[in-house]
């Protein structure tokens, strides 16, 4: 009965990930229409457009191979898996013992060494920009990202992100200057990861930001529905992890019951609206910068991280 | 600290393993490459995976397993590294408490830049365009050289997503050497692996394998019920612009340029020259890269200008009378047989 229980709630988690994740960024996108003062596209626009994608055809490049066509299911695979892992409105999800934290980014780092991978496939020089820059935003990002993973364990003594999360949400976490500095690197290299203003800018695909729709430039129809979803889906596993990690408020604990559960969903759906307006707001008050100034701004993350997690190794209380 | 020694300890045998077994299927890999292409250049290859799509695809697995993926074995190993760092804070020497930490970044680092390297050399080899005849004319390697190569990708796969056995198999060593070892993982539950408790970290490799499997099955089988099916080949659609000639592909220079620029312009004196030639000037336009290997320069390099000149100066030995060479042995001799006299 117990194992029914976990089975469905860990079954919904994964259904309630995808079925939020395009409705999320069309309210960023609709967050950031109405900040500019423009109408924005409807809250539902990005699953008409999955729709509209899915229905038609592909066009295919001719020096295109089989990899090109398995890309977009390994991407959203392992992005998907990665999504259903961290908590979202509970901890303690039935699998979550599969996989810990360094797991989860080694997942998106699967998922994007793919994708760079099909940038490259077809051979014009659109997708090799995109694929090399990701590279070099990727090599920074992926140890910045490792830094706070390890701040994050030496502060919660554990690297599964539920027994972090019902750490973080217990009353002996108390302010530390580390968590403090982790929650600024955490921040960046979500931007970065993400591709949104300062670093890219998604929702173009020309001179100004070549770097992630560069890549998926010779993507279409449905292959390009499943990387779209894939992308929303990275975007809400990180805006997941900050709140789950640093607004712990309202989640269920493992021992949850129903009217918990709702709580728990309610909460998240909050933070989630509260989370993308305010990356919203970010966006629209900052300008995009040049890409040889993103080793800098990750460069700072990776600092930082590493920062915290010293500070910790002097002392365990900071 | 002797379970953090046997994890430690476990962790860089089993890498070592792991490298064994991906290091040698890039070999392999690579030396199909060279014998149907006769190149060793990968600026002049290009869209082998056309070719040789066997090759193509167990190479792309020895790409993942080294760049460290799940659910390969590469993961496998650095996670373990991983947790054995995060318990360096109890080691007693501050040296060490300080280094370990900083040994992490520079792991996390070195993955990523792994990752980078790979997608570059498999996409300039594999992927793309063919830049040369040879690469056109490739051909798929023989039938044992892809067993040997299936073999090794079929165990990298074996190693991630069943890695207690592994780690169990390392642990008469561990026990040997350091006189400790990493509890049992075989018997764990759905044959995950924990270095230390459950509550601390775990990792399953076998589960996230089947994760990816089944959702990326679902999701497929979810498109072909309710997607479209069509598909039409088309010229690249590359934003408009028809580009007929390979040359216009990214090449291995240019897909590293930014990775120079970030990575290699303090250590490696990474330097960039680019001229263009005016309107109307026939001349090609020219880019110079120059790097400056340290290691290179200042290890191997004395250390071959040393060997050179000595044995320019033994040169000369070639060149004696019979009577000289004569006691020349004579002396080498005496001399050897006065080291044994005085050595025992």
């Amino acid at each position: 009965m117990v194992l029914i229980r976990d089975l469905a709630i860990q079954g919904s988690q994964m259904l309630l990930v995808l079925l939020l994740a395009p409705l999320f960024t069309g309210f960023v996108r609709k967050a950031k229409a109405r900040l500019l003062r423009r109408q924005g596209p409807p809250l539902i626009q990005p699953y008409r457009d999955l729709i509209r994608l899915t229905r038609k055809e592909v066009v295919l490049a001719e020096s295109a191979s089989w990899l090109f066509r398995v890309v977009p299911y390994l991407v959203f695979a392992a992005t998907w898996v990665a999504a259903s892992l961290v908590p979202t409105f509970r901890t303690g999800l039935l699998f979550s013992w599969s996989a810990d934290l360094i797991a989860i980014i080694a997942l998106l780092g699967s998922a994007r060494f793919f994708l760079a991978l099909a940038g490259l496939d077809v051979g014009t020089s659109f997708g090799g920009i995109g694929s090399s820059r990701e590279v070099m935003i990727a090599s920074l990002a992926e140890p910045a990202m490792i830094m706070i993973v390890f701040t994050l364990a030496l502060v919660a003594g554990s690297t599964q992100l539920s027994t972090i999360a019902a750490f973080m949400s217990s009353s002996n976490v108390g302010l530390r200057a580390s968590l403090a500095l982790v929650l600024i690197a955490l921040i960046m290299v979500a931007i970065a990861e993400n591709g949104r203003i300062p670093i890219d800018n998604p929702a173009t695909h020309l001179e100004l930001t070549m770097v992630h729709e560069a890549m998926v430039l010779e993507y279409s129809g449905r292959h390009l529905a499943l990387i779209e979803l894939a992308a929303s889906l990275k975007l809400i596993l990180y805006v997941s992890l900050i709140a789950c990690l640093f607004a712990p408020w309202g989640i269920g604990s493992s021992d949850a019951s129903l009217p918990g559960l709702v709580a728990g969903v309610a909460a998240y759906v909050g933070k989630l609206a509260v989370g993308g307006f305010l990356l919203a707001l970010f966006e629209t008050s900052i300008a995009k910068m040049r890409v040889f100034r993103v080793p800098e701004f990750l460069g700072a993350a990776l600092m930082l991280g590493l920062l915290a997690t010293l500070l910790l190794f002097v002392s365990g209380s900071f | 600290m002797p379970f953090a020694a046997a994890l430690a300890f476990t962790a860089a045998l089993l890498h070592v393993f792991n490298h064994s077994l991906f290091k040698s299927l890039l070999f392999f890999g690579s030396g199909a490459v060279l014998t149907a292409t006769g190149e060793r250049d990968m600026e002049h290859l290009g869209g082998l995976i056309h070719r040789m799509p066997q090759t193509a695809f167990v190479f792309l697995i020895g790409c993942a397993a080294i760049s460290a993926l799940p659910p390969l074995n590469g993961f496998v190993s650095e996670w373990l590294t991983f947790q054995a760092i995060l318990l360096s804070p109890q080691l007693p020497s501050w040296g060490l408490k300080f280094l370990v930490p900083s040994v992490g970044a520079l792991l996390a680092l070195s993955a990523a830049l792994a990752a980078a390297c790979f997608v570059k050399a498999y996409g300039v080899t594999f992927l793309g365009r063919p830049r040369t005849p040879a690469a056109e004319a490739a051909v798929e390697t023989d039938s044992w050289s892809l067993a040997a190569m299936m073999l090794l990708a079929a165990l990298c796969l074996f190693a991630g997503i069943l890695p207690g056995l592994f780690i169990d198999a390392l642990a008469p060593v561990s026990s040997a050497l350091i006189g400790a070892r990493m509890p049992v993982q075989s018997g764990m539950q759905w044959l995950s692996i924990i270095p230390i408790a459950a509550s601390r970290s775990s990792y399953d490799g076998l589960l996230v394998f089947l994760f990816m499997t089944i959702s990326g099955t679902l999701v497929a089988a979810a498109i072909h019920r309710f997607a479209s099916n069509r598909l039409r080949r088309a010229p690249a659609w590359d934003c408009g612009y028809p580009d007929a000639s390979p040359a216009t592909q990214y090449t291995a220079m240019s897909f590293a340029q930014p990775i120079r620029r970030v990575f290699g312009s303090v250590v490696f004196q990474a330097r960039e020259a680019a001229g263009m030639p005016a309107p109307g000037d026939t001349r090609p336009a020219w880019l110079k890269v120059e790097l400056h290997d340290p290691v290179w320069e200042y290890l191997y390099a004395p250390l071959a200008a040393a060997i050179g000149r000595t044995a320019d100066r033994l040169n000369r030995l070639q060149f004696l009378t019979i009577r000289q060479f004569l006691t020349l042995v004579f002396g080498a001799l005496v001399i050897l047989l006065l080291v044994l006299a005085v050595w025992s």
